[in-house]
């Protein structure tokens, strides 16, 4: 997961500016804290390393909240005067860790919160980000809504489809891409947006999608 | 500087940093004159910070246009309990894309907004809401506090004051519904993010049913420029009622897209043609929705006389929302385009008030089918009539967000929704089919 | 009415501030309500019923299915009456074409995803969708795009669930969070995709009171597996009764059909069980309908058999021992199911004969199981309605907490024994054989009243008319639901009867009288009449000052 700068197949790999008079490196626009190592355990208590990100690599069967997974998820219960306004920060680092939260992750969490394991469900089936299935290494979600739609979003959807192998909404054979539609990213100036895990593409083009795709098989986002 | 584009029309103040890398770091924001409002303000009363923002006139940038200051000055004045300050990042809004490149590029001047904001409605704790797909703006965002906890900026006796402010960034996981106020509180305090039936007010009864206020993250952006030069400085761009300036957020067909901050009241004509490169193509002009999804869509005739200001746009047949202005050549298909952001609301309702959960899935079932080709003129005037049953009757005003786009459009291009009914096709009407279909 | 239940009982002299009023004006009708009243509670006042889903009084107001929207003068917007406050000269309107049109929008959006499937719905003909579609709803619907499916799912318990009905009021969920406070039920999804679920396959199994979701569902989405397609609602009869099944005494009505209790609702009152009524107590129904009674007076004759004979012979009979015996102890044994009236009488009867004991026995269970979000409800651990009856009359509680055993003395007994209402289930055929007269009065026959002289028949609670004393000491009448069997009386009637032939007092014609004889001779009862008991019950008045809950009675 360290470094993103395994050799970009393209120009200005999915940041704003692969148009525009843009020339800063990937690393300068997104800033270097991101492009970097991933901060884990370390940092105050009111970011950094509480937050969850979403990594390729996922284990569906790990235990939860153990090592430094445990440290951050007590640093999130210092942030709120509420056990209960933990839990979306803490579903997100279950899901960190095993990709997506299963009944088995609700009834963990809310036995740690203080809840009741059916008003987990309730609040983890609210939020579309919470995958309540097991999905491929790269979640790929293409943004359809109004702006990029009006710049060939479907077209750019479409030709993920195609070169993944794979549905809408499906897990490609190889496990590696769960392709599905997301609403509006706001990154609506720099059309076709893509989520893939955590990281945003922007400016995705039909034509960049095959690179993309062997970029991620090859490499890793 | 070249962030994707520039123009020289723009007034650039809360976008000062984007496309500069440096920005973003504390030291070169300090050295920058960063954190001297903050300073300025510790050195004013929590009553005279208010004063100084009511003056400037600001007006809330997250969509509703309420005065800043006014609302800072409903929170109790003796606090008994605790108050908190949240501050809207959940930027979701079809169109819109100002709140996410505010915080990358240069977090530190929100967090001072923040700080400064706190200070004012006698809060102790901020909480960024921020929107949970932006992973990497969260970690800025992160990394920007941590360095602010660790030069004092922020935490217990701020730079000597005597003041504890802290800041927490507080991620999302993804629902629109959490950018309205009271929905972003539900969320917050770990529920679904159901809004909430007013009163209570959030100045009476919030976040963790404490006095709450919240502000988008533009409008708070802009709040340390004003506390650093005067309510007066801030009232030298846009118009007595619009004073100030305005990121707009510019997508859809035009040959520079982007965010450009321009005085409120710019001429929406201009800002596409002189600002934005003019039109994609060299293509015509067929519509334009100045104010992000749930506005009225202006036909190319009304856009070309709008000027860019809460009441410009209203003039002009619309409303200026959060100034995402999505702009449509002729090339569009306004029935797609409508469906599309219909199904945004039917997927992003909460589900709570039967007229909108029932009525934004309904309206986009018809809008469907409509598209498909299976409509008929009777379907418009049943949109009409739903659409028109949601407005006024819910809970929160994302139902009341579905009649703009359709009734507008089926008022101003009525005829691409007939060409698009059965009678019409029977007639060998020539219908755009999507590829791979016919 | 309020939404937090009263905790104490009324007291006698009130003489708080009168509250501070406020006056609006509700379909052109003046109404003066106090401050703080919503517009759909000052409706109901003056008998307006502004239709409604998520609200309801026991419960939080989520102003979420917005069919209470009213026109109020001078808003912009219509309001929701659940929770918009009344203010002094408010202009509310609830019939106008305005607020009238707003209902008829909200309602067509009900109807845009339900299935409509009356015909089999168990609700049907008490439904709240089914009854405003019918007064106000629009001639037609104008859907045609398909409709979302979610079937049909068992929660456990007695609780089935039509995902298809439910109108999202989220009654259901509220009531498991906010009054049972065991957090079974939520939403799951979003939007239109929001369905009522459990934790996956947990279920609603090792809760008390999830039946009042039923209850409180305005749809046929939540129905019994007991009563499922047993009965249409038009067919029941509805009677005011009370829980016979703990010393609580909720308030309840019998549902019945062709003279059988099909099943059982609670009724509301603030004072006792408020809209609610444990799961225990609302199963507890199949003994009213039970066939093998006993339909007449039984003799027992020379040879050791029994004849059925007519009441006057029975009784004639009867009294000639009886006044034989006259001043022989008596031991008697109840049970503390059977009403004040009838223990009342039992008490004279004893007393007539010259005096004696007066034994019960009843089940108590270990634990008390409290409703968290209303907690002056609980399932008593007596789990017989009239222990407090019983005790107040001077009766001792014996045997163990199954209701067994305590009764060798009785059993030997030598002088009179009269047992009513035990089933003696414990005993055997030698029961009451040395008695010098062993009466046995009940409804069925147990082979420890083979040795009885006589038998007498009487019916259950749901067959006569009556009260309950409940833990409190508050004395609550119940209503007949049945007709009784065969020739059995009311125990308060038949022993009533012999009480006037012994002692020459006037003999009770109705339970109202019964009732009036026990007040008169039982301070602890005193004070009251079946009128003034109403139809939710009260406390009894001595000199003035009510019983306060849990005083021991004189
Ligand atoms: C459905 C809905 C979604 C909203 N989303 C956002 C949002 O993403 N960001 C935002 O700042 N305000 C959003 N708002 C507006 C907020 O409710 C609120 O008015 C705003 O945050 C107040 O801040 P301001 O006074 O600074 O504008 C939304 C409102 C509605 C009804
Ligand atoms: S209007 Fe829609 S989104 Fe808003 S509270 Fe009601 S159901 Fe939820
Ligand atoms: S199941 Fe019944 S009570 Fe529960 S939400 Fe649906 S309609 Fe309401
Ligand atoms: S609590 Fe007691 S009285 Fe009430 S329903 Fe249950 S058993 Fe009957
Ligand atoms: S009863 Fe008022 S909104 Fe449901």
């Amino acid at each position: 997961m360290s470094g993103r700068s395994k050799g970009a197949p393209f120009k200005n790999p999915g940041w704003a500016g692969n148009t525009g008079e843009f020339d800063l490196s990937e690393a300068q626009v997104r800033g270097d804290d991101f492009v970097g190592e991933r901060p884990k355990h370390g940092g105050h208590a009111s970011g950094a390393g509480t937050l969850p990100y979403m990594l390729a690599d996922k284990e569906p069967e790990a235990r939860l909240f153990e090592g430094e997974y445990q440290q951050r998820f007590e640093k999130i219960l210092t942030r709120y005067p509420t056990k209960r306004a933990a839990l979306l920060p803490t579903l997100g680092l279950a899901q960190e860790i095993r990709g997506h939260v299963n009944p088995e992750t609700m009834d963990r969490v809310a036995e740690l919160l203080e809840l009741s394991p059916a008003y987990v469900r309730g609040v983890t089936t609210f939020y579309t980000m919470y995958n309540k299935a097991p999905v491929g290494r790269y979640l790929v979600q293409v943004c359809t809504n109004i702006s990029c739609n009006l710049c060939g979003a479907d077209e750019v959807l479409a030709t993920f489809l195609r070169y993944t192998d794979t549905e809408l909404g499906e897990t490609s054979e190889d496990g590696n891409f769960t392709v599905i539609e997301a609403e509006c990213l706001a990154a609506c100036g720099f059309p076709t947006c893509v989520q893939i895990n955590s990281r945003y593409y922007e400016n995705v083009t039909p034509a960049d999608v095959q690179k993309i795709v062997e970029q991620l098989k090859k490499v890793g986002d | 500087m070249a962030y994707p584009y520039v123009s020289d029309k723009e007034a650039r103040v809360v976008s000062q940093g984007f496309g500069d890398p440096k920005q973003r770091r504390i030291d070169t924001y300090v050295e920058r004159g960063g954190y001297g409002a903050l300073k300025k303000a510790f050195g004013l009363s929590p009553d005279a910070v208010v004063d100084v923002v009511k003056a400037s006139g600001l007006r809330g940038r997250g969509g509703a246009g309420f005065p800043t200051g006014v609302k800072w000055s409903f929170m109790p004045k003796q606090p008994t309990k605790p108050h908190y300050l949240l501050c809207n990042a959940d930027e979701s809004e079809p169109g819109t894309f100002k709140d996410r490149e505010l915080m990358r590029w240069n977090p530190h001047q929100l967090i001072e907004g923040c700080l400064i904001g706190a200070y004012a409605i006698r809060a102790k704790h901020v909480y960024i809401y921020c929107r949970g797909e932006f992973f990497e703006t969260n970690q800025v965002l992160a990394r920007a506090l941590e360095d602010a906890y660790a030069k004092g900026y922020v935490g217990k006796n701020i730079l000597g004051s005597g003041n504890d402010i802290d800041v927490t960034v507080h991620q999302g996981a993804g629902a629109y519904i959490c950018g309205e106020e009271t929905g972003l509180m539900s969320s917050l305090e770990g529920r679904r993010g159901l809004p909430r039936v007013k009163p209570p007010f959030p100045a009476a009864y919030g976040a963790f049913g404490m006095p709450t206020t919240i502000n988008n993250v533009e409008t708070l952006c802009a709040v340390p420029h004003i506390v650093a030069n005067g309510g007066d400085w801030y009232r030298q761009w846009g118009s007595e009622k619009s004073p100030g300036t305005k990121l707009f957020c510019v997508s859809g067909h035009v040959n520079k897209p982007g965010n450009y901050e321009l005085p409120l009241g710019f001429p929406l004509a201009s800002l596409i043609e002189d600002v934005c490169g003019g039109m994609r193509d060299g293509n015509s002009l067929k519509a334009v929705i100045p104010g992000g999804s749930s506005v009225p869509i202006l036909n190319a005739e009304e856009a070309m006389s709008c000027k860019l200001d809460y009441e410009g746009c209203v003039t002009a047949g619309s409303m200026l929302g959060c100034a995402s202005v999505i702009v449509m050549d002729h090339t569009t298909d306004i029935v797609k385009a409508v469906r599309r952001m219909v199904d945004f609301y039917a997927h992003e309702s909460c589900g709570q008030c039967t007229p909108c959960r029932e009525g934004s899935s309904w309206t986009a079932q018809i809008m469907r089918r409509i598209e498909d080709g299976d409509g008929t003129e009777a379907d418009l005037d049943t949109l009409m009539q739903i659409t028109q049953q949601m407005v006024g009757t819910t809970i929160c005003v994302l139902s009341d967000s579905v009649a703009p786009p359709v009734q507008s459009s089926i008022k101003k291009f009525r005829g691409e929704y007939l060409a698009r009914m059965k009678a019409a096709r029977s007639t060998e009407v020539p219908v755009a089919v999507p590829a791979g279909v016919a | 009415m309020s939404t937090t239940p009263p905790t104490s009982a009324p007291t006698a002299a009130p003489s708080a501030p009168a509250p501070a009023t406020v006056t609006l004006t509700i379909d052109g009708q003046t109404v003066t309500v106090p401050k703080g009243t919503t517009i759909l509670e000052a409706a109901k006042t003056i008998g307006t019923k502004v239709p409604h889903y998520c609200y309801h009084p026991g419960l939080s107001s989520p102003a979420m299915c917005r069919l209470c929207l009213v026109e109020v003068e001078g808003a912009p917007k219509p309001q929701p009456g659940c929770v918009t406050t009344v203010a002094d000269n408010q202009v509310v309107r609830t019939v106008s074409d305005k607020a009238l049109g707003n209902r008829q929008g909200v309602l067509e959006f009900y109807l845009v995803n339900h299935p409509l499937d009356c015909p089999i719905c168990d609700m049907s003909g008490e439904c709240d969708l089914q009854n405003y579609v019918h007064a106000e709803g629009r001639e037609h619907g104008r859907g045609v795009e398909p409709k979302r499916v979610f079937g049909r799912d068992d929660f456990g318990g007695d609780v089935l669930f039509y995902g298809d009905r439910c109108v999202m009021c989220t009654r259901c969920v509220r009531f498991m969070s906010e009054v049972e406070k065991d957090e079974r039920l939520t939403v799951v999804e979003r939007g239109n995709r929001s369905v009522i679920d459990t934790f996956f396959d947990e279920g609603l199994d090792g809760t008390h009171w999830s039946g009042n979701i039923v209850d409180i569902c305005p749809v046929g989405a939540l129905v019994s597996k007991a009563f499922l397609h047993k009965a249409r609602a038009w067919d029941l009869e509805h009677t005011p009764s009370v829980c016979a099944s703990c010393s609580q005494g909720c308030n309840v009505e019998l549902h019945t059909r062709d003279n059988v209790v099909q099943r059982v609702k609670p009724r509301e009152n603030l004072d006792v069980n408020g809209w609610w009524m444990c799961d225990y107590g609302r199963a507890d129904y199949e003994w009213m309908n039970e066939g093998d009674r006993i339909e007449a007076p039984l003799v027992r004759q020379a040879d050791g058999s029994s004849k059925a004979v007519a009441w006057k012979e029975a009784l004639g009979g009867l009294l000639a021992r009886a006044k034989e015996l006259q001043g022989r102890p008596v031991k008697a044994v109840v049970s503390a199911r059977a009403s004040n009236e009838d223990l009342g009488a039992l008490a004279e009867l004893v007393g007539a004969l010259g005096g004696g004991e007066i034994v019960y026995r009843s089940p108590r269970s270990a634990e008390e199981i409290v409703l968290q979000g209303f907690p002056t409800l609980a399932r008593r651990k007596d789990l017989a309605p009239n222990v407090k009856g019983a005790e107040l009359l001077g009766m001792h509680r014996v045997g163990a907490d199954d209701a067994t055993g305590g009764l060798d003395k009785v059993r030997a007994h030598d002088g009179i024994v009269v047992v009513l209402g035990d089933a003696l289930a414990d005993q055997d055929e030698r029961f009451g054989a040395s008695a010098a007269l062993y009466v046995y009065v009940g409804t069925q026959l147990p082979v420890a009243a083979r040795a009885a002289h006589v038998v007498l028949p009487v019916t259950t609670h749901a067959e006569q008319e009556g009260t309950f004393t409940n833990h409190a000491g508050r004395v609550q009448r119940f209503w007949p639901a049945l007709t009784a069997p065969g020739m059995a009386r009311p125990a308060w009637l038949v022993l009533g009867a012999l009480v006037g032939e012994l002692s020459g007092e006037a003999v009770p014609r109705t339970a109202a009288d019964a009732y009036a004889a026990l007040a008169e001779a039982v301070p602890a009862f005193g004070g009251l009449a079946y009128p003034k008991l109403g139809a939710r019950g009260a406390l009894p008045m001595i000199s003035g000052a009510a019983v306060s809950s849990g005083a021991k009675g004189a």
